[in-house]
């Protein structure tokens, strides 16, 4: 019974004696959530253009995130350690299109994914090797203040980090919605063959689409980076983006967005107000019930493109 | 032998085209019989394309072996012959799908030993396909939209910021776009994912997507496969148009033997890989290899 109150009625009489409180957490929750979201946009972005659900984007994001580490720590200041870190996610996607995807043309899809799964364990392992397995601190000089408004306490960092997502997100959707590439990265993903015989080129595209992804991942691994450390736990970032992408659909670049904040927002919140009656810890899970219950109503996700098919 | 005398004839043929006027190469068609049943203001020209010796294997199973035929600008080519004859495999062949293991391909008299398939579609090959490949997720505009892709000549960073010059491109292939829906009468479903639209409708979009390139050689694919009569006719009447008015070269595989003698001008018929006719609808229909490979012999009488 005092379990049943715990968590139907002591909740909620704490969010209405406290409404500032409540919008805080709710706040917070969206500041991560974009973050989240960038995380995401990473996944959608491969996924949509090559029909590969790519595995190895959380090592993305943390060899990204460790390539600028290094380069900083010989010295080199942040925005020219930032351009290299650029080339580098570039020179990756290049490598990548030539030593993997080119021989795996109209491959299955589970062949890919297990391609990428190789990518991630050479990813890992590889980044390590050149700049070590230590945990690095990452200062790349956004402040991080706090900050009030109307009695609502917010970090600076999250803000000037969501405002950053939030123009990035905002810029490859209308890229991938509005431009005649975008056109083109929905025609692969679509079907190989057809897309070769309208002349789009396959290897321009794919490694156009792995240099932005890898940019977006350089993001993410900064973000995460510069608030906990870079170090290999960033990379399973990445497993929360899954629940973020089955919320969202996985072909949709405004379902990345909405998914991350959903969850953000949702974790966060049920942390403060329920975690006490269960124990704590439902950050650590609350995504991947979410993402369940989805699967059951809507496996297509939020945005995704509906599944048809005609029998 | 047979072959190099088969190779003698093409150089031949190629340099009359190349060094006369066109009345030479039209009598030349005339007296293969090529203009077909078909009386028509079509002029066929010269040789547009040619297959020398094609081989291709996979494994160990021979889908094509040593066929040469050639296709001439404005005429309506036929391949036919029984399931898994090649006659895909060599359509896929044209287009740079498959490489051949030997032989060569002359297109718009340039020798090569295989096509690439973004190559072959910058340089006028567009298809259909047997089992109709669409994008399905996009709208019936944004699929026949994609076919304009090799004629889109911004840059991609002009693309990726759509603004000026990119976006007043685009809007010319909009309109390039909106007259092949109309001239497929398709407007109703401009809009509608293809996914979910009937099978008979979806060969058309492909069609358009096809067109959209504007190409100089089509190659359909069974384009009639699974259609009811009525459907069959409408892209009988499309694919006579497109050959008409835009003068395309078309190279259709078809296995409605009414439909093939109808509407094209010369068809090439293989077996089991091999070439065995290749000719006029009317000299081909009465090829007694051609009966055989149909009707089946038994093996006794072989």
């Amino acid at each position: 019974m005092e379990f049943l109150t715990a968590i139907s009625i002591t909740p909620f009489v704490e969010i209405a004696d406290s409404p500032v409180f409540f919008a805080e957490v709710a706040i917070n929750g969206l500041l991560t959530g974009v973050m989240y979201s960038l995380v995401a946009l990473g996944f959608v972005l491969i996924f949509k253009a090559s029909g590969v659900f790519n595995f190895a984007q959380g090592i993305m994001v943390l060899f990204a995130a460790l390539t600028l580490v290094g380069l900083m720590e010989h010295g080199l200041p942040v925005w020219l350690a930032m351009i290299l870190t650029v080339g580098v996610m570039i020179a990756l996607a290049f490598a990548i299109e030539r030593l993997m995807l080119r021989h795996l043309v109209n491959q299955e899809e589970i062949i890919l994914f297990m391609a990428t799964i190789g990518l991630a364990f050479f990813l890992e392992g590889f980044g390590e090797t050149l700049w070590g397995s230590n945990v690095k601190r990452l200062d790349v000089g956004i402040p991080d203040m706090p900050l009030e408004f109307g009695g609502i306490l917010l970090s600076s960092f999250d803000l000037i980090a969501a405002l950053i997502g939030a123009v990035m997100v905002a810029s490859l959707a209308i890229f991938f919605q509005k431009t005649a590439i975008g056109r083109a990265l929905r025609a692969v993903a679509d079907d190989h063959q057809a897309a070769l015989s309208v002349g789009i080129p396959l290897k321009t595209i794919w490694i156009i689409v792995w240099s932005v992804s890898g940019m977006v991942a350089l993001v993410a691994g900064i973000m995460w980076g510069a608030k906990s450390g870079v170090q290999f736990s960033l990379s399973l970032i990445a497993l929360k983006a899954l629940p973020v992408l089955i919320l969202g659909g996985f072909t949709s670049v405004p379902g990345a967005i909405i998914g991350g904040l959903i969850i953000g927002v949702g974790e966060k919140i049920a942390e403060v107000y329920w975690g006490p009656a269960v124990g704590g810890a439902i950050e650590n899970w609350f995504a991947y019930m979410l993402a369940l219950v989805f699967l059951l109503f809507r496996p297509q996700g939020l945005f995704g493109e509906r599944i048809i098919e005609r029998v | 032998m047979d072959n190099a005398v088969r190779d003698l004839s093409i150089v031949e043929r190629r340099s009359a085209v190349t060094s006369t006027d066109t009345t030479s190469a039209e009598d030349e068609a005339e007296a293969d019989g090529a203009p077909g049943v078909r009386a028509d203001r079509r002029t066929i020209g010269g040789e547009l394309l040619s297959v020398d010796d094609i081989s291709l294997s996979f494994g160990g199973v021979k889908a094509l072996s040593h066929v040469s035929f050639d296709i001439r600008e404005g005429e309506v080519r036929a391949i036919i012959g029984p399931n898994g004859a090649g006659k895909s495999s060599m359509l896929n062949v044209i287009n740079g799908f498959y490489h051949p293991d030997s032989g060569a391909i002359t297109y718009k008299g340039k020798t090569r030993k295989e096509m690439r398939p973004d190559q072959a579609a910058r340089q006028g090959i567009a298809r259909t396909f047997q089992n109709i490949a669409l994008f399905h997720g996009m709208s019936t505009l944004d699929n026949i939209m994609t076919g304009r892709n090799t004629k889109m000549h911004r840059n991609f960073f002009w693309q990726a910021l759509h603004v000026g010059p990119a976006r007043r491109e685009e809007l010319a292939h909009r309109e390039k776009v909106e007259e092949i829906i109309d001239f497929l009468e398709i407007q109703a479903i401009r809009k509608t994912p293809v996914g979910r639209l009937p099978y008979g409708l979806q060969k058309r979009v492909e069609l358009g997507r096809a067109l959209a390139a504007e190409p100089d050689l089509l190659l359909l694919d069974e384009p009639m496969a699974g259609m009811n009569s009525e459907e069959k006719e409408d892209m009988c009447r499309f694919v006579l148009d497109v050959n008409e008015e835009f003068g395309t070269t078309i190279a259709l595989i078809e296995h409605d033997m009414s439909v093939v003698m109808d509407i094209s001008d010369r068809v090439l018929v293989l077996d089991y890989g091999v070439k065995i006719a290749d000719g006029t609808p009317d000299t081909v229909r009465s090829n007694q290899h051609v009966i055989d490979a149909y009707l089946g012999v038994s093996h006794g009488e072989n």
